[in-house]
């Protein structure tokens, strides 16, 4: 394989498979990035994974074919709390260390300048405790390799109202890929709008839309109304008619996830249609549902 | 019941047909299992062995951080009742299945980057399905294949087979050739030892023997056993380029 004929790029990786221990190049012009090693005194960059080569200037990579989620600066997560610390939340974000969410990095209600204060720390438990969901932005990254964490935005925050979705260790390009908009809505065709939340790590969030109620709302009281609603733990009321379209989705998002095609905004948005589309037309037709998927698949490629 | 090796001598066949140097039939599977983040499915004759790897994540032990800057590789072996001759069960507290957990992960800690993931744990779980023979070596190819599908990064391959040697060596016949990939029953009566390779440049990362064998007939049988690790890292290999292939077919963007 000749890598000058490589165009170079993100969405540009080799069809070929390369192999651990497999020699990538020789040529001492390239560089080395991840997923490949030099032997000691050697120019020869080998690689360590099982995956496709991706160059970006003379920056030789290898993208593996599956791979646990490694956290970046600017993620946006979505994570359970699993453990409460004294200043701090840990959270699975499915990375191979637990992320830290500090106090510190959180919205506290009653303002937006407000100084933390022991009573906070005591407290604790009142904004996330072990179990709930959250959706968060990696804020910064420690030596080790774990993430920290902060939901300091309106966009931000605990997770209700919905259904989770966990499609991670889906590596090399398909999978949730990181895209201009995770957080976004589809207008379902019985159950009102629906919530959708795409973390970066796989983790998806679907939840019925509740509009916030935007009464009197002073730049100065906007902080404290949010807030007060934001660390609820109490579902709201979910219609069958609008938990029916949470489900189509999920399996909207299986079906891709299934097809190896990649979940962002458009691709989810078009498999809903197809599927809406294919009920009417099959209507109580019984399709196997990995037959359904399949069509699905096929709809959302041959659209795009 | 005693070895019949009258045939070999008179055909150079073994017990199961084949000759001196001959693997027996290989075939693994990566991908396996979707829940975990790596699986494997790998035969070695009627050696039969499921692997999965979890991980690298957070250790158990959030509380006692590990002083060292590396991942932690933990193996467990679940032999099936089923697996052998005789119906068996068989432990964790097993001493030779507490040795082989120590040897894999011994192994896997050279090969694998774990300065890579600190304080995280990679957890290796196999279920032993049918023995038939040189069981530490399927454990160890299995794992080979459920690393690479977990994406861990690596330096190369670990490859293992055993080398044995005839029974007439014993009896002062210098000819005698050492046997490539013992079957159980030859594994019962014979001296072999497992040997694990990393790559194509021979670096050795297992060499386990648990019987006794003449000084001079060891290098004989470390040179065969090392052309039989080059021979099962190619075809390891090919597994995994045959499911790359396969994972790239079915993406389709």
């Amino acid at each position: 394989m000749d890598i000058d004929d490589l165009p170079s790029g993100h969405t540009n990786a080799s069809s070929t498979v390369i192999t651990p221990g497999e020699t990538v190049t020789d040529d001492p012009q390239w560089m080395r990035g991840h997923g490949t090693f030099a032997p000691t005194d050697s120019t020869l960059i080998c690689s360590t994974l099982a995956g496709t080569l991706q160059k970006t200037n003379k920056l030789l990579s290898i993208v593996p074919l599956r791979a646990r989620y490694t956290p970046e600066i600017g993620d946006l997560v979505i994570g359970r709390i699993v453990e409460v610390q004294s200043r701090k939340w840990k959270v699975d974000v499915a990375a191979p260390l637990l992320a830290h969410l500090p106090l510190s990095s959180i919205n506290l209600p009653g303002g937006i300048q407000r100084k933390r204060t022991s009573v906070d720390e005591l407290n604790i438990r009142s904004y996330f405790s072990e179990g709930e969901l959250i959706v968060a932005e990696v804020q910064s990254l420690f030596q080790s390799g774990a993430a920290s964490l902060h939901t300091r935005s309106l966009k931000y925050g605990k997770l209700r109202n919905g259904y989770f979705l966990a499609v991670s260790g889906v590596g090399g390009g398909s999978g949730v890929v990181r895209a201009r908009r995770q957080i976004f809505s589809i207008q379902t065709a019985r159950g009102g709008e629906v919530d959708v939340i795409l973390g970066v790590n796989g983790y998806i969030w679907l939840a019925k839309h509740v509009d916030e109620k935007r009464e009197e709302v002073g730049l100065n009281r906007l902080e404290e109304t949010a807030s007060s609603a934001m660390y609820s733990s109490q579902n709201d009321e979910i219609g069958v008619e609008t938990r029916q379209e949470i489900a189509r989705i999920a399996g909207c998002v299986r079906a891709l996830i299934e097809g190896a095609v990649k979940v962002e905004e458009e691709t989810v948005r078009r498999a809903y249609d197809a599927a809406v589309e294919l009920d009417d037309f099959e209507g109580g037709l019984e399709i196997p549902a990995q037959q359904r998927g399949r069509n699905i698949v096929q709809v959302v490629l041959n659209s795009g | 019941m005693p070895l019949d090796s009258s045939t070999y001598s008179l055909a150079g066949l073994r017990v199961d047909g084949r000759r001196w140097n001959e693997l027996r039939r290989i075939h693994g599977e990566c991908s396996t299992q979707s829940a975990s983040d790596g699986s494997s499915y790998f035969e070695l004759g009627n050696t039969k062995v499921i692997c999965t790897v979890n991980g690298p994540r957070e250790g158990r032990r959030a509380g006692a951080r590990d002083q060292s800057n590396a991942a932690n590789i933990e193996c467990e072996i679940n032999v099936a009742g089923f697996s052998g001759v005789d119906r068996k069960r068989r432990g964790r507290t097993d001493k030779r299945i507490q040795e082989m957990c120590h040897t894999i992960s011994s192994a896997f800690t050279g090969t694998v980057f774990t300065h890579l993931f600190p304080h995280s744990t990679i957890t290796i779980v196999l279920h032993v399905l049918s023995q038939d023979g040189s069981l530490l070596a399927a454990c160890l190819n299995a794992t080979t294949l459920a690393i690479i599908d977990a994406g861990i990064p690596m330096r190369d391959y670990v490859a293992a087979c055993t080398t044995g040697s005839t029974a007439s060596y014993a009896a002062n016949d210098g000819e005698a050739d050492p046997l490539l990939d013992l079957n159980g029953l030859e594994e019962q009566e014979l001296p072999f030892l497992t040997l694990g390779t990393s790559g194509g440049d021979d670096k050795v990362n297992v060499l386990i023997m648990e019987t006794r064998v003449q000084m001079a007939r060891l290098e004989a049988m470390i040179s065969v056993g090392l052309d039989g690790c080059r021979q099962i890292r190619s075809i390891l290999d090919g597994i995994v380029r045959a499911h790359g292939k396969k994972v790239l077919a079915s993406k389709v963007s």
